[in-house]
């Protein structure tokens, strides 16, 4: 066999090794080592400097000549979060399995009505989960690579969202059941988003907050342990991306305050212009499996509704306290009357 | 009859749509008045009114309501009997693996379609509304994106999750010599960028997909992923031990898969980053100064090799599924080529190779051999991958010719 051929010019240019003259010695903390302890010197995100359209992550050296990619957001404060870096190293620890975590032998066969009542829940929970992992991959691209620690969180959460996706799916098909009717509506304005603080708001605060306080009554809506345990788990990646979106909410209106009535217009259009009819579990089929589940059964509707009516108030007011903590309290005058009902 | 609401119904703003929707069920207008008066929430009345209570079965259940009674929302429960598949109980084949998609994937539950119709968001095998909004898919064709072992590999990548933060040893990490050091964070600042984009390319494309082909998105979302965990590591491993991020990796090649205009582009153009750098992390030991680069390349090896078992069998599903578009993936294949040999001409992609290779800057010449066998491997690589593939490609780059064939 010949020698391979050389690639290379027979001079060395080496002008690569004299970039910097700084040398950084992250160290690992008892976390391991994590973003946050790179995130020091020239390399901070309290570093940045400006963007340039191209996929240089922060601190690197710009190559001349380098081509442009298309716009993406200049300017921090458009997808920045103060705890990105934590939630994403915390995605990656707390990674679970579908398929080994959940104990699928605790199920156990449910009375007809209880066991489709959980299967049109799962049918439709899998749909809500499909778009939460579309549009952050929607908007990857738009995020400057000056603060790709936002563009790793969104992957995490891609990954999550697959996850829920599947589980839902898992469940419905493994005590005897099957998928039901199609239960989403109204999503579609997650994807229509076409900006990142427009997508959040109404993704992570909104939407997810409203996900995340029903998975929150899991013991209440499960009536086994494996439907216990995927509310729970679900919820524990649920609070990250609400952490990310209130933070995000926060970093906004700290730092661009002018903002604060465009944001209002979102969730106005979000919350229903007026009447505030948002939330799956409003659907008729979403509702009526909520309330036998909550219930205890199609005999036990009444008390369901009952229990329901408690899991509206408590997902409308976690709402607004997340609104509050992210500086938009005066969300509580603007909500229509389907959402104001509810508020203590 | 409802606790919950605490608004007094005698302030309650009733929204315009439902006093419309009353009306249009033969409500008296004074009915929703009537009923939040009789202390029912609005909310009540809302699903009363989703539940199609007629005028009259609304005013005779008034009549008649006490405090604490009956609720006025009477459920269908239509969706109890849609004829979807039931009776459906999946069971772990393999206790190791758990419960896995593969497991689930029972009768018609398990047909993929060739093609998928529905252009809303609905979940395979459940029951269709009459009419939804378009969720603005583009891709419904089976051919274009799938490969049988999406399945199975979703799972793998489940299961051989790590983390760069606690997985790596790097409190062992010991001072190299400055121009290897360098070496090391050049190579890495180009791997974390390489890494980073193709995490991104990858996303952007993800909603373009419908849900006829879900277990393919799952798989997609763990390369996500695994990219998003290239990336940090990479950008860890620069940062940790006396160095820094170097120049930015070339962007030629990037653009050329930034360009496609479809995903069969997309997946010809990235099938040959794809395939090198599996063959680079593979020869990961050769470039390694320490246990924990050595750790971090099988790692990343082991997430690449994934992609690339799905890259092969798609493309070898979608030539024999779409054979006339067999000559046009030349096109794509020989752009991306073309500006990847560009860039493994670049002095600052090749000579930090030569250095890690050699064993330092005084013997960049061994290390210029190396890379040579190096390229080499990865040029045969992706040939095979190619041929494994039913690829055969019919005017291969000049010079990864000539590395193939030396």
């Amino acid at each position: 066999m010949a020698a391979a051929p050389v690639l290379t010019e027979p001079t060395l240019d080496l002008s690569w090794l004299d970039l910097y003259e700084d040398p950084t010695n992250a160290t690992p903390g008892k976390k391991g080592l994590t973003l946050k302890e790179i995130n020091l010197g020239r390399y901070a995100d309290s570093a940045r400097g400006g963007g340039d359209m191209t996929y240089r992550l922060r601190g690197a050296t710009p190559r001349p000549g380098a081509h442009r990619f298309g716009a993406n957001y200049q300017s921090k404060a458009e997808v920045w979060s103060d705890n990105c870096l934590m939630l994403y190293e915390e995605a990656v620890q707390r990674q679970w399995s579908s398929a080994r975590d959940i104990p699928w032998d605790t199920l156990g066969t449910l009375p007809d009505p209880m066991e489709r009542a959980m299967c049109q829940l799962s049918t439709m929970l899998t749909e809500v989960e499909f778009i939460a992992g579309d549009v952050p991959g929607q908007f990857l691209a738009e995020v400057s690579a000056q603060d790709f620690e936002v563009g790793l969180f969104l992957m995490s959460q891609i990954m999550d969202e697959a996850r829920h996706t599947e589980v839902f799916r898992k469940r419905a098909l493994a005590n005897g059941g099957g998928l039901l009717a199609q239960g989403q509506n109204g999503l579609r304005t997650l994807i229509e988003a076409k900006n990142f603080t427009e997508m959040s708001v109404l993704m992570h605060v909104q939407a997810e907050g409203f996900v995340q306080s029903m998975f929150r009554l899991g013991e209440m809506i499960g009536h086994t342990d494996a439907d216990k345990r995927i509310f729970r788990m679900s919820a524990q990646d649920e609070s990250r991306h609400l952490a990310f979106g209130v933070m995000h909410l926060k970093y906004v209106l700290d730092t661009e305050p002018q903002r604060r009535e465009e944001i209002h217009h979102y969730l106005d259009k979000a919350d229903g212009d007026g009447g505030g009819a948002s939330g799956d579990v409003q659907l008729q089929e979403v509702f009526e499996s909520l309330c036998i589940l909550l219930g205890g059964g199609i005999d036990k509707f009444d008390e369901g509704l009952q229990k329901f009516l408690v899991l509206r108030k408590r997902q409308v007011n976690e709402y607004m306290h997340r609104l509050e903590v992210a500086g938009l309290g005066d969300r509580r005058q603007r909500v229509g009357p389907l959402l104001a009902q509810f508020l203590d | 009859m409802s606790q919950a609401p605490t608004q007094a119904a005698a302030t309650m703003d009733v929204p315009q749509e439902l006093r419309d929707r009353a009306r249009e069920l033969g409500w008296e207008d004074s009915l929703i008045d009537q009923a939040l008066g009789k202390g029912f929430s609005l909310q009540e009345v809302f699903q009363a009114l989703q539940a199609n209570i007629d005028g009259a079965s609304a005013k005779n259940f008034l009549a008649t309501a006490q405090p604490g009674g009956a609720s006025i929302v009477r459920p269908e429960f239509k969706w109890m009997t849609v004829p979807t598949e039931w009776g459906i109980r999946a069971r772990a084949s393999d206790p190791a693996m758990g419960l896995t998609l593969a497991d689930i994937n029972i009768g018609t539950y398990g047909d993929v379609p060739d093609v998928w119709h529905n252009r809303s968001e609905i979940a395979r095998g459940s029951y269709p509304k009459p009419a939804m909004e378009d969720m603005g898919y583009t891709i419904f064709e089976k051919a274009v994106v799938w490969a049988d072992c999406v399945v199975p590999l979703y799972e793998v990548a489940v299961k051989e999750r790590w983390s760069s933060a606690t997985d790596l040893n790097w409190r062992s990490l010991e001072a190299l010599s400055s121009d290897t050091e360098r070496a090391v964070c050049q190579l890495m600042t180009e791997l974390s960028e390489r890494s980073y984009y193709e995490g991104v390319v990858l996303g952007k494309w993800l909603p373009e997909i419908s849900y006829g082909f879900h277990e393919m998105k799952f798989f997609i979302s763990t390369v996500i992923f695994d990219m998003a965990r290239h990336t940090e590591t990479f950008r860890k491993r620069a940062l940790s031990n006396g160095g820094g991020l170097g120049l930015q990796a070339p962007t030629d090649y990037s653009r050329v898969v930034e360009e496609a205009r479809s995903y069969p582009e997309l997946l010809a153009t990235l099938f040959i980053q794809d395939s090198t750098l599996l063959t680079l992390f593979e020869h990961g030991d050769d470039l390694a100064q320490n246990q924990v680069e050595r750790d971090m390349y099988a790692l990343c090896a082991r997430d690449r090799r994934r992609m690339m078992q799905y890259q092969v069998e798609r493309l070898k599903h979608f030539l024999f599924k779409m054979p006339d578009r067999r000559e046009e993936q030349n096109f794509y294949m020989g752009k991306a080529e073309s500006r990847v040999m560009k860039e493994w001409t670049d002095p600052v992609v090749n000579e930090p190779l030569a250095i890690l290779l050699g064993g330092g800057r005084d013997q960049t010449e061994a290390g210029m051999a190396k890379l040579a066998s190096l390229r080499q491997a990865q040029a045969r690589d992706y040939v095979e991958n190619l041929r494994k593939a039913t690829f055969t490609r019919t005017n291969l780059n000049q010079r990864l010719k000539e590395l193939v064939e030396a």
